[in-house]
């Protein structure tokens, strides 16, 4: 097949790397990038890159300089900040003891390009423009037994119309430890590309929000690569809201027995919003559970798509994997693609998957205007309680109001405009 | 004047004939049982009276205080003081119990012309009913009857209708799901509501339930129209010779 589309994106970036030496990661992973996912390709079937390549961009050029006030929302948490895909120490708190933050060096920055190569995620444009581009991989560690009580804050800001911006963060948590991290992408940006690899090792926990509230021309295309040892448990949320383009694309490796998974995540879409929620689970060993619940909201002539992959290795008898996707309409012209995709190889697990597109639920709109209810009223309260179920049912509880006010602005926009 | 007036209504459900010219005249201070076996019609007289979607009559009229109810939406006809306890209540998942009472409650005091309680009023309001439908306090913070046992649903319909105060109450096969002891206690909250203003149609496949809730009338519901009406001795009769006798008489 002929493509001759010219694309001065790959340029720019091959541009970008041509600073570094030939041994670099920063050019292995260029020399990988040579077109954007084409619709062709399953995965980027609901959600087409193709205008990207029409467009002017260039990695941005961090300004080390650049003056923002990370404005904490969460009232008392320590504050990570990323300004222009660079982590910027001067607008960070200080860590509590038994966590630290470290820009890698070329070696582990190697070792991480590497993890994603060898996962799914390894055509990802993410993976080899952001390793090409980034100002710097940071890891953040939290060490052995070490149970941190702060939650972290993580901000993105920065960026511009027509770069591209590109934060990469590597998360452990040692043995026992564990964190509740809030990250919050807030980018002025056409494109931004964070990757994130986590590594939970034997029996950690990690609590992980995302709120994707980009503006309103931005695209992001995050990538995350989970890796959970024995006994470790990653209870992961997304709220999608933001952006005109939003992909929030996981893996998640389960590699040791008895561990749990949870990711769950909401969109929210009106105007011509596109919202994209994938996630693809390994279940490697036996006795391990996971568990998938997706809510969307659209109006207007918005996207949501949900693609969910549960595979189910030979050996991992025992699996329990459940997932579940729903999509209320408000609007005619709002479009939601659901794809759930199991493929199971062991014969002793119980997998539960289910999908639905539709309305507000007839019976139940019809009990409360049984009440006295009018109808806008009953369906916003239907909708407001759609959304604070899948909350309750995702979010620790010293987080559930703060996720829940985040979600509700975006919301009553939504209703305000279609009931 | 009746409090519901039901004049020969004829409904279809799905091109096949349902109520098929059924009339019935409820006044103030009056109980009314409609008896009928399985398919008869009382559900869709019930979703029908309601004003459910999909229930619109084909002939016929119904008003409750001389107001037709033909033109007005479910919602209006609550507010108006009609109000259907459901044969089996609907889960809202993420609508916390005392929210929901008191967005219902104020949407009919709003419409009613009296100030809207505030939370505080309304929260000590509600723990005061509750308290004497046996409904915890706990059971007011969850989602609307999700997890809720069969007799707890029952029991938060019946609180609902004492927070609500309706002029006509529909109970729709209230007893089913019910054991001895839930039945009483559901039964004693309707009694109490009992009173020289208001009306209360109990529908019922057993009489079981009107010997806690005793009708002043019963009328047995067959093939979608009432084939005969009597005092509660027709219950007795209903018990002891099954609808067959009586509908083949008729």
């Amino acid at each position: 097949m002929l493509h001759n589309v010219r694309d001065n994106y790959i340029i720019s970036v091959k541009d970008h790397v041509s600073q570094f030496e030939e041994k670099s990661f920063r050019k292995l992973a260029s020399n990988d990038f040579k077109r954007w996912p084409s619709p062709r390709e399953e995965t980027w079937r609901f959600s087409r890159l193709g205008v990207l390549s029409r467009k002017e961009i260039t990695p941005i050029k961090p300004n080390f300089k650049k003056q923002i006030s990370s404005v904490s929302k969460f009232k008392g948490s320590k504050i990570i900040s990323f300004v222009d895909g660079a982590f910027r120490e001067d607008l960070s708190s200080k860590l509590p003891p038994g966590s630290s933050l470290n820009i890698l060096g070329e070696e582990d920055s190697l070792m991480c390009f590497h993890k994603f190569k060898n996962s799914n995620l390894k055509n990802h444009p993410s993976t080899n423009v952001s390793f090409s581009c980034t100002p710097s991989i940071v890891k953040l560690t939290i060490e052995k037994d070490v149970k941190i009580r702060d939650i972290f804050e993580i901000i993105y800001e920065g960026g511009d119309n027509n770069l591209s911006v590109h934060p990469a963060l590597y998360i452990e948590l040692k043995d026992n430890s564990s964190i509740t991290i809030i990250e919050r992408f807030n980018h002025l940006s056409s494109l931004t590309m964070p990757l994130q690899l986590v590594e939970l090792r034997k029996n950690a926990s990690m609590n992980s929000l995302k709120i994707f509230n980009d503006n309103q021309q931005s695209y992001n295309l995050s990538a995350n690569c989970t890796f959970l040892s024995e006994k470790s448990n990653y209870n992961s949320f997304s709220l999608i809201k933001g952006g005109l383009f939003t992909r929030s694309e996981t893996h998640a490796y389960l590699k040791g027995e008895n561990c749990n998974l949870n990711l769950n995540g909401v969109y929210l879409s009106s105007k011509n919003q596109h919202h994209d929620l994938t996630t693809a689970i390994y279940h490697d060993v036996p006795n391990c559970s996971s568990k998938q619940i997706v809510r969307g909201v659209l109006g207007g002539k918005a996207t949501g798509v949900f693609q969910g992959k549960v595979r189910v290795a030979p050996d991992a008898q025992k699996t329990d994997g459940q997932q579940m996707s729903r999509a209320i309409l408000l609007s005619e012209n709002a479009i939601a693609n659901a794809k759930p995709e199991l493929e199971i190889y062991a014969d002793d697990v119980i997998c539960a998957h289910g999908a639905t597109v539709g309305e507000i639920d007839d019976e139940q709109l019809f009990y409360l205007k049984s009440r006295g209810i009018s109808e806008k009223n009953a369906k916003q309260i239907l909708i407001t309680a759609f959304l604070r179920d899948i909350i309750n049912q995702s979010v620790e509880k010293s987080i559930q109001n703060f996720v829940f006010e985040e979600a509700e602005l975006a919301l009553s926009e939504i209703i305000s405009k279609e009931i | 004047m009746s409090l519901l007036e039901i004049k020969n209504v004829k409904l279809k459900l799905d091109d096949k004939d349902i109520l098929k010219g059924l009339s019935l005249s409820v006044s103030k201070g009056e109980v009314h049982a409609i008896m009928g076996p399985n398919g008869s019609g009382k559900s869709t007289l019930s979703y029908m009276l309601a004003g459910r979607d999909g229930y619109e009559l084909e002939s016929g009229e119904v008003f409750l205080e001389g107001q037709s109810l033909s033109d007005m939406e479910a919602d209006e006809r609550a507010r108006s003081g009609l109000f259907l306890a459901f044969q089996y209540p609907v889960e809202l998942p993420g609508v916390g119990g005392m929210s929901f009472l008191r967005e219902a409650v104020n949407s009919r005091r709003k419409f009613l012309g009296e100030e809207e309680l505030d939370h505080l009023a309304f929260v000590k309001e509600a723990r005061k009913v509750a308290s004497k439908m046996f409904v915890k306090d706990e059971m007011l913070k969850r989602a609307v009857n999700v997890g809720f046992s069969g007799g707890e649903k029952k029991r938060f319909e019946i609180l609902q209708m004492a927070m609500l105060k309706p002029k006509v109450s529909i109970l729709d096969e209230t007893d089913s799901g019910l054991d001895v002891d839930a039945l009483k206690i559901v039964s004693d909250g309707v009694n109490a509501q009992r009173n020289d203003d208001n009306a209360i149609v109990v529908i019922t496949h057993y009489q079981r339930l009107l010997d806690y809730i005793v009708p002043d009338f019963v009328h047995i519901l067959s093939d979608g129209s009432i084939i005969k009406s009597g005092g509660p001795e027709l219950a007795l009769e209903v018990e002891k010779n099954g609808y067959a006798g009586l509908i083949n008489a008729a």
